[in-house]
């Protein structure tokens, strides 16, 4: 079996062309260690294991494909996600409206989601401020408005790429003892709780 | 007469074409050679003997159990294996432990007894569903040719509990308690059959995660080994659920694969540049790797374990990234994926789709559903075939009275600009000659070999006349050359002159005709 345990899905949103393959490239080809057979796969779908404190914990990647064409099946796939990267460029304005929808969609339909904002080929932008058509204030403004973080990123660079997907992690981590803890009282018995405990004790 | 003469191509006997057992009906090669009744009986009986034999092999997996824990001190692989070669072994295999002691021994005896009793009764209680459920059944088999399916499937059944009892041996004393859960929970799904697909669908997830739960204190956390046995249970308990549980009757999925065939059918024009695909289909690693991933999502069908299915979706999934990869040169991402399925969703229009997505996500483990790869790629068809189902002219990039137009079969967008000569144009008018391009795909493709092979006719006639001509050429040439030498011939005749004579020659054959040699003469002087 080629199938590797996962944890938790991580859906990558955004307008097409907007690098979200990029960044996960960038994220996982950095790091060339982990598996052998992630890098035959293509992209579109990446087991990653993360070290948060003296656990691993292994994302489970999901491209999706940003084209405004499959935009009413985009509920089919963050369906049950625990993170969304809402990816926008740069140096294009209509991709942060995208974004916006995708923002709203997500409120709507995943509350347990939470969203990660991303600006990507912030490269271009160092290099030419003219290019920039996203004030980063504004984005900082609207990530906190929905109570999201907020990253710029260059996959070119590998700027900012890892402490996205290191965060990402680190919030699944913290938040993992509190949801489990939610649906065991829902309708879990004693001994999942229990079992719960004892494994975030060790962390 | 067509009879004899058939018999006479084929060479089959009449006989032979009976049914084996000799009631007079035909029989036929699916059946083994025996009729449909006939079949029904044998099929019938080897059933029965196939869930004796499971319950043989359940008892014996309990008895091994039983003896290990009694002599818990003694060397039990070694009381495994010799009992697992007898089929009776209690009285055999006890006595290689004849140090236990007798107490044990009779508390076994009892226990067995008891367990017997239980048996008759739970047996009792596994077939009286199906005695009740009988006249339904058969109509039901009597429709189809289910009977060879069933049959294939009962060895399938057959051999996934060997499997799942072979498994379970290595773990000891919670195998058994896994396999009792199994199995009751089994017999317990037997009595819910009138329930509707979602309330199953409970139930086994209800069990799954009451059983990975157990698992999970018992192995202290190791996810992994719990996910190992709830693969086999899974494995184990959806073989013999199948066939109840797989599009049954009280949903509508057979309407909707039914609808999903249609409209797949009615999408035959879509091209794949109409879906933006990065494929090229010219290279052969490409082509090759589409059919190979057409194959695996038609044989998602056959399969009957969720996780197997969702293994050929996954393979499927990877021939496409192949096919991709070698078309552009880099790695596919999302964007390229996504049409590429829709694609060969399109081409391969599997069988059973909507009841095949619907049975997966009901009745697989839902860890693997959500996170994980094959997660992945089943999202990813569940989207290709939402997409399928909306599909309008805008996601194609058409206007909505072209989409009309090619749903409907007025026009085809394979030959566009092809027009003029077809006599199907019926009223020859000019203006018509854009939307007669194809009346239909069917024309369309028709109209192209016709014009193929008329030009090829063209061709071979040109060869055949400049042949005859080169022929002609030949012949002419030969001619011309003769008439050639024959002229130079005439012109210069051929004449044989005499040689020179030579003056110095003396010995010549005609020296006697010379006149004589002079003689010297004496003048007066």
């Amino acid at each position: 079996m080629s199938a590797m345990r996962v944890d938790t899905k991580v859906v990558m949103l955004g307008k097409e062309s907007v690098g979200k393959t990029s960044l996960v490239e960038r994220y996982v080809h950095h790091r060339f260690l982990v598996g052998p057979y992630q890098n035959t796969i293509g992209a579109a779908f990446v087991a990653k294991p993360i070290q948060v404190g003296e656990k691993v914990i292994t994302l489970g990647i999901w491209d999706t494909a940003g084209s405004e064409r499959y935009e009413a099946m985009s509920r089919i796939y963050y369906r049950g996600a625990r993170a969304a990267i809402v990816c926008y460029d740069l140096t294009d304005s209509s991709s942060f409206q995208r974004a916006r929808f995708w923002v709203k969609e997500l409120q709507n339909c995943e509350e347990h989601c939470k969203i990660y904002l991303c600006g990507t080929k912030n490269d271009l932008v160092q290099a030419d401020r003219s290019l920039r058509q996203i004030d980063f204030h504004d984005a900082q403004d609207f990530a906190e408005e929905i109570g999201a973080q907020h990253y710029e990123t260059s996959s070119k660079t590998g700027n900012n790429v890892d402490e996205l997907f290191q965060k990402v992690a680190e919030d699944y981590n913290d938040s993992a003892f509190q949801c489990m803890a939610d649906e065991a009282a829902v309708d879990l018995g004693q001994k999942k709780d229990s079992y719960f405990y004892t494994c975030c004790h060790n962390n | 007469m067509s009879q004899r003469t058939e018999r006479r191509g084929i060479h089959v006997d009449q006989s032979e074409l009976l049914c084996k057992k000799g009631c007079g009906y035909y029989g036929n090669a699916a059946w083994q050679g025996l009729c449909s009744k006939c079949w029904r009986e044998e099929y019938q009986r080897a059933r029965q003997k196939q869930i004796q034999e499971d319950w043989a092999l359940a008892e014996k997996l309990q008895r091994e159990e039983e003896v290990a824990y009694a002599s818990s001190q003694g060397p039990q692989s070694q009381s495994q294996s010799q009992s697992q070669s007898q089929p009776q072994p209690l009285a055999q295999s006890t006595p290689p432990h004849g140090h236990a002691s007798l107490a044990p021994f009779s508390k076994f005896e009892e226990k067995k007894t008891n367990e017997k009793m239980r048996k008759v009764t739970t047996v009792k209680k596994f077939f009286s569903p199906s005695t009740r459920m009988a006249p339904k059944k058969e109509s039901q088999e009597g429709k189809t040719p289910s009977p060879s399916i069933s049959r294939q499937t009962s060895m399938e059944t057959d051999r996934v509990s060997k499997d799942f009892l072979e498994f379970l041996k290595n773990l000891q004393r919670p195998g058994r308690e896994i396999h009792k859960q199994c199995r009751a929970f089994i017999e317990s799904m037997a009595n819910k059959k009138d329930l509707g697909a979602d309330e199953l669908s409970e139930c086994v997830q209800d069990f799954y995660q009451n059983l990975s739960d157990r698992l999970m204190s018992h192995f202290k956390g190791s996810s992994e080994s719990v996910e190992r046995v709830m693969d086999q249970v899974e494995k184990y308990i959806m073989t013999r659920l199948y066939k109840s549980v797989f599009c049954p009757e009280t949903t509508d999925d057979e309407k909707k694969d039914l609808a999903t065939q249609h409209r797949i059918r009615a999408l035959h024009w879509v091209t794949i540049e109409m879906l933006c695909v990065s494929m090229d289909e010219e290279i052969p690693e490409v082509s090759d790797n589409v059919v190979k991933a057409i194959t695996d999502v038609i044989e998602m069908d056959s399969k009957r374990v969720p996780r197997d299915k969702l293994a050929c979706i996954t393979q499927c999934s990877k021939h496409i990234f192949t096919a991709i990869k070698i078309t552009k040169n880099e790695p596919a991402s999302a964007d390229d994926f996504l049409p590429a399925l829709i694609y060969i969703v399109l081409k391969a229009n599997p069988p059973r789709l909507q009841s095949n997505i619907q049975y997966i996500t009901r009745f697989c483990n839902p860890s693997r559903l959500m996170t994980g790869e094959d997660g992945y790629y089943f999202t990813n068809l569940c989207c290709a075939v939402a997409f399928i189902e909306k599909l309008d002219g805008q996601s194609l990039n058409l206007s909505t009275e072209e989409f009309e137009r090619y749903m409907s079969g007025q026009a085809s967008p394979r030959r566009p600009t092809d027009d003029g000569s077809w006599p199907l144009e019926v009223d020859g008018s000019a203006s018509s000659s854009t939307t007669t391009a194809a009346v239909n795909p069917v024309l369309a493709q028709l109209h192209h070999n016709l014009e193929l092979l008329s030009s090829l006719n063209i061709r071979q006639d040109r060869l055949a006349e400049a042949a005859q001509g080169l022929q002609a050429e030949l012949a002419s040439w030969e001619e011309g050359v003769q008439r050639e030498v024959q002229d130079i011939l005439e012109r210069y005749p051929l004449e044989i002159r005499p040689p020179p004579e030579s003056a110095i020659d003396t010995e010549n054959a005609e020296s006697d005709r010379l006149p004589p040699p002079l003689t010297p003469q004496v003048f007066a002087g």
